[in-house]
């Protein structure tokens, strides 16, 4: 599945499983994609638009999930999150609706349109509520595999996908129902990722082997954490490190150190992300140089973990 | 339960404001008088033979939905399930205890409720997904939303209402409880919601306007409504008195949300079946 982005794993898959069961519907807030438009075309009975109105992108796809639909919401991250949160709240999270919701564009993933197509704080938001769970997709193999699990959930899920394509780590097939996924091994320090930043994290930790820093990494792409799982995976990493393209605010970072404080494990750690005050982005020139404003580069990260640990 | 009489209705209806009041005096807290402007219609659609319900049988797959959007209102359609069957009428004095199954807002796991609503603008959406999920599956069972008139301020009612005329979904009939008035004033003070007729039509409805306190009126307006002779989704604007049956509960503003209490309680029991006999 390399050069392929997430949305169009995502959507493909979407495409072959809902040819076969019918009862799929995917509700769109005007949303244009090749993917999407070909089950317009070949599946127009199982599709319906609402046009520019994400409440009621939300809302239809409760009755329709309560008419007996397994139902699909697709729109821009911020839009299908921000726009509708108490619809979320009160329809999906309160009654426990499993509705999938698909938000394209995670964290900085539309660099070049600013702050109010940035998903910066949907994370912080979508995973305190009840029942739901969040899943960021780190690539087009976890897309697609969600796309197929999404259908048999019994929950409302939260599908963040990166608009980026990026390079494939895992492989059709692997088992993702635990949540995470350690990437690599590593005793000193364990760096704890989320979607795009899974692979920084892996280019920090080849940089820091060079100084001889013994890095795990640990792809976490659901929440809520399963806390034993995550335990166990830390294993008896002496620091931790968290990364997100999010406010660090109630974000990933947060629910890291959650789990952690909730199980009595007092591990160091340090939180790399969006700083509170200057979350909302004004910044061009691409993703990297937005990145590299945030001090999210894999230099500056690298920097930054070679100071603490030394 | 079926009532053909007009006076079997007015006088069922005076016994469910009574179990309303009863309720919500004991609870110390209810909105009364928004219960109180939809007696009428809630009677109607639950005693006139129009919804389709199973009290055995709560998630009969055939059953009318019927979507309390104005979800302050609960507490008329609970002493309304609790008289058909759906639970106990034990559980009407347990409102708002410790051991009750339901508080002020109307939650989905009450038998015979269909969504949980209190924050107004969700239900009449929800509908629609209903009715759209009704029509894909080829069933014929049939979609009610009672609605707010405050509740119109909401966007997502127009959202939803262009959704419903634009997909057809003429297996859907609204009701709005046009009783004037929100919290702390009248609608047409607060930002004016006429004409409200017209907007709907404007929306692809298909309008009726009655008296909300009318049987005849409102089974007149729902005459025919399973032949589904009409491309458009129903709208029906019943003109209604907020706290209607309680003189001092009549458009009065600041009442909304509450219960009598002490004298004034008796003096609206009293009322209440003084005025309705």
């Amino acid at each position: 599945m390399n050069n392929i982005s997430q949305r169009d794993a995502f959507l493909n898959k979407l495409y072959g499983i809902a040819k076969v069961d019918r009862n799929i519907v995917l509700v769109s807030a005007d949303m244009g994609a090749p993917a999407l438009d070909k089950i317009r075309r070949d599946l127009s009975s199982q599709y319906v638009g609402v046009g520019i109105a994400e409440q009621q992108a939300i809302v239809l796809a409760s009755g329709l999930a309560l008419g007996g639909k397994k139902v699909f919401a697709y729109a821009i991250a911020p839009f299908i999150t921000l726009r509708c949160y108490e619809q979320i709240r009160i329809d999906l999270a309160g009654m426990n609706i499993p509705v999938t919701l698909v938000g394209v564009g995670a964290g900085f993933s539309y660099e070049d349109s600013g702050p109010t197509h940035h998903a910066v704080e949907d994370l912080s938001i979508m995973r305190i509520l009840p029942n739901l769970r969040v899943h960021t997709i780190t690539d087009s193999v976890m897309a697609a595999a969600f796309a197929e699990l999404s259908c048999k959930a019994h929950y409302p899920n939260y599908v963040r996908l990166d608009r980026e394509t990026l390079p494939t780590i895992y492989s059709e097939g692997d088992d993702f129902s635990s949540g995470m996924a350690r990437l690599r091994d590593g005793k000193e320090l364990c760096i704890v990722a989320t979607g795009n930043m899974v692979h920084r994290a892996l280019d920090v930790a080849d940089e820091l082997a060079k100084h001889s820093v013994d890095v795990g990494v640990l792809d976490v792409y659901t929440l809520p954490i399963n806390d034993t799982v995550f335990l166990n995976t830390i294993d008896n990493a002496q620091k931790i490190v968290t990364l997100e393209e999010q406010t660090l605010r109630g974000g990933f970072g947060s629910s890291i150190i959650e789990v952690l404080s909730d199980n009595n494990r007092f591990v160091p750690i340090k939180r790399f992300g969006l700083d509170f005050k200057t979350a909302y982005c004004y910044k061009y020139g691409g993703r990297k140089n937005i990145q590299l404003l945030y001090g999210l580069d894999t230099q500056s990260i690298t920097n930054a973990i070679l100071d603490w640990v030394k | 339960m079926i009532l053909n009489k007009i006076e079997e209705l007015e006088k069922k209806a005076k016994y469910i404001r009574n179990q309303v009041l009863d309720m919500c005096c004991k609870a110390g807290t209810g909105h009364v008088n928004s219960a109180f402007s939809c007696t009428e219609i809630l009677v109607a659609l639950y005693y006139a033979d129009i919804l389709r319900y199973n009290p055995q049988n709560p998630d009969w797959e055939e059953r009318d939905r019927f979507i309390l959007s104005k979800g302050q209102a609960s507490v008329i359609l609970y002493p309304i399930l609790a008289d058909l069957g759906f639970f106990s009428e034990d559980e009407l004095n347990r409102f708002n205890q410790s051991d009750g199954i339901f508080g002020v807002h109307l939650q989905h796991d009450v038998p015979g409720a269909e969504i949980t609503s209190g924050s107004l603008g969700h239900g009449f959406g929800i509908a629609t997904g209903l009715a759209l999920a009704a029509k894909m599956n080829m069933q014929s069972h049939l979609i009610f939303a009672l609605l707010g008139d405050g509740e119109c301020y909401e966007g997502s009612i127009w959202e939803a209402a262009m959704f419903a005329s634009h997909n057809r979904l003429n297996n859907m009939i609204a009701i709005v409880d046009r009783n004037h008035l929100c919290v702390t004033d009248f609608t047409e003070n607060i930002v004016e919601l006429e004409p409200f007729a017209e907007k709907w039509r404007t929306f692809g409805w298909r309008v009726v306007t009655i008296n909300g306190h009318s049987f005849e009126a409102i089974l007149g307006a729902l005459s025919g409504f399973r032949s589904r002779k009409f491309a458009q989704p129903l709208m029906i604007i019943a003109d209604t008195v907020k706290g209607k049956g309680i003189n001092f509960l009549c458009d009065a503003p600041l009442w909304h949300g509450l219960a009598p209490a002490g004298q004034q309680a008796i003096d609206a029991k009293n009322e209440l079946n003084k005025d309705m006999e």
